[in-house]
């Protein structure tokens, strides 16, 4: 090799790096405008499938969705009630028929005046793109049910004035103004989003507090003030930053020592009980709304038997479930519906008490059980977080304790999971929910007709006509319960057993306001309402 | 890469040489493929979580091309390779070639970081323990490269960022640059350290070094265990060499025996076999990346195999395979650059 | 001539003589490996009778363990955030790190020895498409390979032991067939071979009597530190979650990735332990692979008597010019390996 050439080459890479250093000198200092209130918000929420409503159906899409889009309706801090955002006002003038009046005078960030025309151009757009992440079977009300070739029904949105819709439903529904609270409903610009596909992320407009001013996926996005925002949430910080994390490791170490200011989803129970000590932060237990359940396969095994059901109804006992295995992170569940939803009650506290292996051993000798009944637990370690296997742990050693049944625990990824539990390899599973929306239907029609969505083989005429009855019903007091009685019905048969409730916890350091609030069961974190002092 | 020998002149074996990275990409990127299309589970029930009704599931997995014969997916898979083209995440919508650009370099940064830090600590230790053979010294240095190579990069890295956040806490513990930095520096390589030498905002550079530091010591200790090790057997055999001998004969004192000949002949293999140590690298980045929350190819893969995202997965893997493949290609040609014998 | 033919019928006892007549710190650290690994197999074969508890043991004569507890006369090590008994986790843990890498060692050596052993002796194209394969399997990054293969088999076979095994086995076959190959490469040529090859000794014959013991001279060293290189591997699956299970058996990764976060919280020791017995292990591994290396490998040995002999000579290269035991590196040289025993 000849190495006065070798060099002559390093050289002249040496010399041309630095000509560029030179030349690229322009843009040196930061910009350090308003600063003040500023914060970083740090979470493990780092899968944002699209910034652009038509393609996402995710809660890490959502939460910037949330914060860069109007919707007409939407859930004020603590409320499971939609109120009007964009809309003035929305209403149903019947079960078949929404109407909103949109505020006058609002604007897109890039200046372009928000219209009644937008909102069905966004609608219309969902649909057809049809995207497989997307989120449109939310506004399927309003498609035509087409899979070849979706689009809006003729004359399912009308826009008399510029103000006005009116959307004219496939069937009575009254869970579509929910619907109309998620970013599946977002109102965006037509002039920047093609109607057919979906946008670059990166450039999106919307009419929200903020706007996008710079996004690297599964890094960091930077939200700064809309200068074109006229609505009530008006920010309080005018530059929110909010950083990935892939590890809850790394998220619980950069909130404890103050490198991100707020640190919102998720964090395991041993970190929150960590940070709860830590003196610099505060931990708030908001209010959640995910469900975690055990379902019986009830055609195969010792769940076909209603008493074992019953019996293990009977034993089981949440709060060591909610202390031993999450370090009391999440709250007991006694019904299916969580506490605050309409005609939410605590069935299965009624129906059974406390925990008692006097009751259970009744229960199954009344049936002529012979015991211990060997019955097999399911949990996946792949889906729920590492503290599955512990809540399975523990709720097998409770069955064992007991000396009614001799219960064994076994796994499999989330993928073959799903599949197994309704072959029924499993006597009594794990599973988990999100709701889509905040009604109390999303949590029991989805679980309880025909077998649920998990397949565990339940069916009852009684549970049907209730489930029916309930969802056409307008009157908060008749309907309320109405699923009172499903959840007794629920304790009573056993189909499934509610475990426990989740938190929507946040971290904030001690000088952040504003975060408490925010931390409700519609886990939509606004960002307009907190913000940093000093 | 047979072993038939024969006669051939240095163009020739190159040009074999790059021949022969064609079936070799085709063979790794059959292997990619069969291995994440015979797992269990596809991207679309591990992302709808099982509550969609089974219609559209099927319609979902029909846009996604996952009804199709394997064969055609296959081949169809194969037919963008070559063009590059590797599809679109289906988790976060991006190009897979931009999941690339935009991470690779940080997983560059790191690794090359953490190939200059193993470099520092270990072309020294085995230098001594090779001269030093079979003294405590030796035994010393010796133990320290097993340990640091057998102590899981996970738990080194957790250790150090308890250590560091207990006792500097103002010293950054994740991440390659604070959010103002990435907020500030203009993307042109898409090497963000580069990128702010190239703004010229040096507050930046400092900050990126800052973050450096942690992530590239935990993957520099597992890299400076393999290099202590073969710079210490490539010293003991080099100081057996006629050449040495010759040295010696001529009364040159042993300190200066080791450092002017028997070391520098000693550091054309390390310098191969290092080039050869990219898979390892690589194994390691992922684990670092993971526990540093450096945005890097490493962590991403990780996350995209959670998902099954088969796009990104593929596209990641291959590109994995093809860095493997350039380098190893590499430094076979260094290699026959230096060392005749190896030509056929 | 002679040596060289009762070498190949007695490579075993040969190479054990060779040990022990090496002389100076390598034979030390070989024995200080070799003791510390004997402490982790005693554990692991008699952990039922070794360790205090279950490895899912939570409680004891009706006494649940308490969550995190200090040490103290009930629990040695104390407990971890599961409930479970630290130092029985550990015992057991013993004994499932040898179990898998037992088993994808001499999986992997089942596989990877007769392949390389046929691919070496029968050359032409089989051998040049085998060495293509292996060596195409061998570039890919070992824990991506791990990764992908533990997803695919825990849903074939769940996550258990085995599947731990067999993810592992897939990593560490292309690494026998390459030494193995490279050394029949080199035998074959052998004046012995040519020999028995002119008497009139069919195919197989040869193959078992005069190239395996040969050959399976170079298995040992391999085998240990792939070893020490699986357990790596197995704790970083487990780390990632993608390893054993708890319920299933007590594996050190798991237990490390678990107690992180209460390191992260000021408690150390859950988390410090199970990385101590893997680095202890992996250390421990290591030393006996290098130590036999440096035995068996001429250019490095250095004799505790140096009669004037020709003693065994395994190809200098084949057990590693690259000497980085346990790295998957060790037999990266790929330009002197691939020469196969180029003298």
């Amino acid at each position: 090799m000849n190495r006065t050439r070798q060099v002559a080459a390093i050289a002249g890479v040496a010399a041309v790096a630095t000509v560029l250093a030179a030349c690229g000198s322009k843009n040196s200092a930061p910009s350090g405008s308003n600063t003040a209130g500023n914060y970083i918000l740090g979470t493990t929420d780092s899968s944002v499938t699209s910034i652009d409503p038509a393609g996402a159906y995710d809660l890490p899409s959502w939460t910037l969705q949330y914060n860069i889009y109007q919707q007409l309706v939407t859930y004020q801090p603590g409320s499971t009630k939609p109120t009007p955002y964009a809309a003035k006002s929305c209403a149903y003038s019947d079960p078949k028929t929404v109407k909103c009046v949109l505020n006058s005078g609002q604007e897109f960030s890039n200046g372009d005046p928000v219209t009644a025309q937008d909102i069905t151009y966004s609608f219309k757009r969902s649909i057809v793109i049809n995207d497989p992440n997307g989120a449109w079977s939310l506004l399927s009300d309003l498609s035509n049910g087409s899979t070849k070739h979706p689009d809006l029904a003729d004359g399912a949105i009308e826009t008399p004035n510029d103000t006005t819709v009116v959307f004219h439903l496939n069937a009575p529904d009254l869970t579509f103004i929910q619907a109309l609270t998620t970013p599946a409903a977002s109102i965006i610009d037509p002039k920047v989003y093609p109607s057919d596909k979906l946008l670059t992320d990166g450039k999106d407009i919307g009419s929200g507090p903020y706007q996008l001013s710079q996004y690297s996926p599964g890094e960091q996005a930077v939200l700064t003030a809309n200068p074109h925002y006229s609505g009530p949430n008006t920010p309080k910080a005018a530059q929110v930053t909010v950083q990935y994390f892939n590890s809850d490791t790394a998220l619980s170490t950069a909130i404890g020592n103050g490198q991100v200011d707020v640190a919102w989803r998720t964090f395991s129970p041993q970190e929150i009980k960590t940070l709860q000590g830590n003196s610099k932060v505060n931990v708030y237990p908001g209010k959640g709304s995910e469900f975690r359940y055990w379902v019986f396969h009830t055609q195969k095994g010792p769940g076909a038997n209603p008493a074992v059901r019953q019996a293990v109804a009977q034993l089981i006992d949440r709060d060591a479930i909610a202390s031993r295995a999450y370090d009391g992170t999440v709250n007991p569940a006694y019904s299916t519906v969580p506490p605050g939803f309409q005609g939410a009650n605590q069935a299965f506290q009624t129906a059974y008490g406390s925990p008692s292996v006097a009751k259970a051993k009744a229960i199954l000798s009344q049936a002529g059980v012979t015991t211990p009944v060997a019955i097999k637990l399911g949990y996946t370690p792949s889906h729920y977080g590492p503290n599955s296997v512990d809540e399975a742990d523990e709720l097998a050693s409770e069955l064992n304790k007991s000396k009614l049944f001799k219960a064994t625990v076994d796994d499999a990824e989330w993928n073959q999971y799903q599949d197994l539990e309704k072959q029924g390899v499993y006597d009594l599973y794990q599973l988990g929910w999100f709701p889509d929306y905040l009604d109390p239907d999303d949590y029991l029609s989805p679980f309880l007709r025909d077998g649920g969505f998990f397949v565990n083989g339940y069916t009852s005429k009684k549970m049907d006509n209730l489930l029916t009855k309930e969802r056409g019903q307008t009157d908060a007091t008749q309907r309320g319960a109405t699923i009172g009685k499903i959840e007794a019905l629920t304790a009573k048969d056993v189909p499934m057993i509610p475990s426990w409730f989740g938190q929507n916890t946040g971290i904030a350091n001690k000088d952040m306001t504003g975060v408490e609030p925010t931390l409700d069961q519609a886990y939509i974190f606004r960002m307009w309402l907190p913000s940093k002092s000093g | 890469m047979s072993s038939s020998a024969g006669s051939g002149s240095l163009a020739r074996y190159i040009l074999i040489r790059v021949i022969l990275v064609i079936p070799m990409m085709l063979v790794l990127l059959t292997v990619v493929f069969i291995l994440l299309r015979v797992a269990p589970g596809d991207p679309v029930t591990a992302a709808v979580g099982g509550h969609l009704p089974p219609a559209i599931i099927a319609q979902k997995r029909h846009d996604l091309g996952l009804d199709q014969p394997l064969y055609k997916q296959y081949l169809e898979y194969l037919g963008h390779a070559a063009r590059f083209d590797f599809g679109t995440t289906i988790t976060d919508n991006q190009p897979v070639l931009n999941v690339v650009r935009d991470k690779g370099g940080a997983t560059l940064t790191l690794t090359a970081g953490a190939f200059l830090v193993a470099l520092l600590i270990g072309l020294p230790l085995g230098r001594l323990a090779g001269r030093f053979r079979d003294s405590g010294l030796d035994a010393v240095i010796r133990v320290f490269g097993i340990v640091t190579y057998a102590a899981p990069i996970f738990w080194v890295g957790v250790l150090l960022v308890a250590f560091v956040a207990t006792h500097f806490p103002s010293w950054p513990t994740y991440g390659i640059a604070s959010a103002q930095t990435t907020y500030v520096v203009p993307s042109h390589t898409h090497i963000l350290i580069v990128d702010a030498i190239y703004a010229n905002y040096w507050t930046g550079v400092f900050d990126i070094l800052q973050h450096c530091v942690l992530p590239c010591v935990t993957l520099g200790l597992l890299i400076t265990g393999v290099i202590i090790r073969l710079v210490r057997v490539n010293v003991i055999q080099a100081l057996k060499g006629d050449y040495v001998e010759a040295a010696r004969a001529r009364g040159i004192p042993e300190g200066r025996v080791v450092r002017k000949h028997a070391f520098r002949n000693a550091l054309v293999p390390v310098i191969t076999v290092i080039g050869l140590q990219v898979a390892l690298t690589l194994s390691g980045a992922v684990l670092t990346e993971t526990t540093f929350n450096w945005p890097g190819v490493g962590s991403a893969l990780v996350n995209y195999l959670n998902e099954r995202d088969y796009p990104a997965v593929q596209g990641l893997v291959t590109f994995f395979a093809i860095v493997v493949v350039i380098v190893s290609l590499l430094v076979d040609i260094l290699n026959a650059l230096v060392d005749p014998r190896v030509r056929y | 001539m002679a040596s060289v033919m009762s070498r190949a019928g007695s490579g075993i006892r040969s190479f054990f003589a060779t040990i022990w007549n090496t002389k100076g710190l390598a034979r030390y650290m070989f024995w200080a490996g070799l003791v510390i690994t004997l402490v982790f197999v005693v554990c692991a074969l008699f952990a039922p009778w070794v360790a205090p508890y279950g490895f899912d043991q939570t409680a004891a004569h009706g006494v649940d363990f308490p969550k995190l507890g200090p040490y103290d006369s009930t629990h040695l090590l104390g407990t971890n955030d599961q409930f479970f008994d630290i130092e029985s986790r550990m015992i057991w843990g013993a004994r499932t790190a040898i179990e898998v890498v037992l088993l994808s060692v001499i999986l992997a050596g089942l596989v990877g020895v007769p392949l390389g052993l046929l691919s070496g002796f029968v050359g032409g194209w089989v051998d040049r498409i085998l060495v293509f394969l292996m060596d195409a399997m061998y570039a890919f990054p070992s824990l991506l390979l791990a990764i992908v293969f533990s997803f695919l088999l825990k849903g074939k076979i769940g996550s258990g032991i085995l599947a731990a095994a067999l993810s592992l086995t897939a990593i560490y076959i292309p690494q026998y067939f390459r030494v193995v190959r490279n050394t029949t490469v080199s035998a074959r040529e052998a004046t012995y071979v040519e020999a028995a090859r002119a008497i009139g000794a069919p195919p197989l014959t040869i193959m078992r009597k005069y190239l395996f013991s040969n050959v399976v001279q170079s298995v040992p060293v391999l085998a240990t530190l792939n070893a020490a290189d699986a357990l790596g591997t197995l704790a970083a699956l487990g780390f990632l979650g993608l390893g054993i299970q708890p319920t299933q058996a007590s594996e050190w990764g798991y237990d490390l990735s678990r107690a992180i976060d209460d390191a992260q919280g000021g408690n150390w020791l859950p988390a410090f332990w199970p990385g101590l017995m893997i680095v202890l292990l992996i250390t421990a591994l290591t030393l006996v692979g290098e130590g036999l290396n440096e035995t068996i490998n001429p250019a490095l040995r250095r004799r505790r008597l140096k009669p004037v002999m020709f003693g065994p000579r395994v190809p200098a290269d084949v057990v590693g010019t690259g000497p980085s035991g346990g790295t998957g590196g060790t037999f990266d040289n790929a330009a002197a390996d691939m020469e196969g025993g180029r003298p």
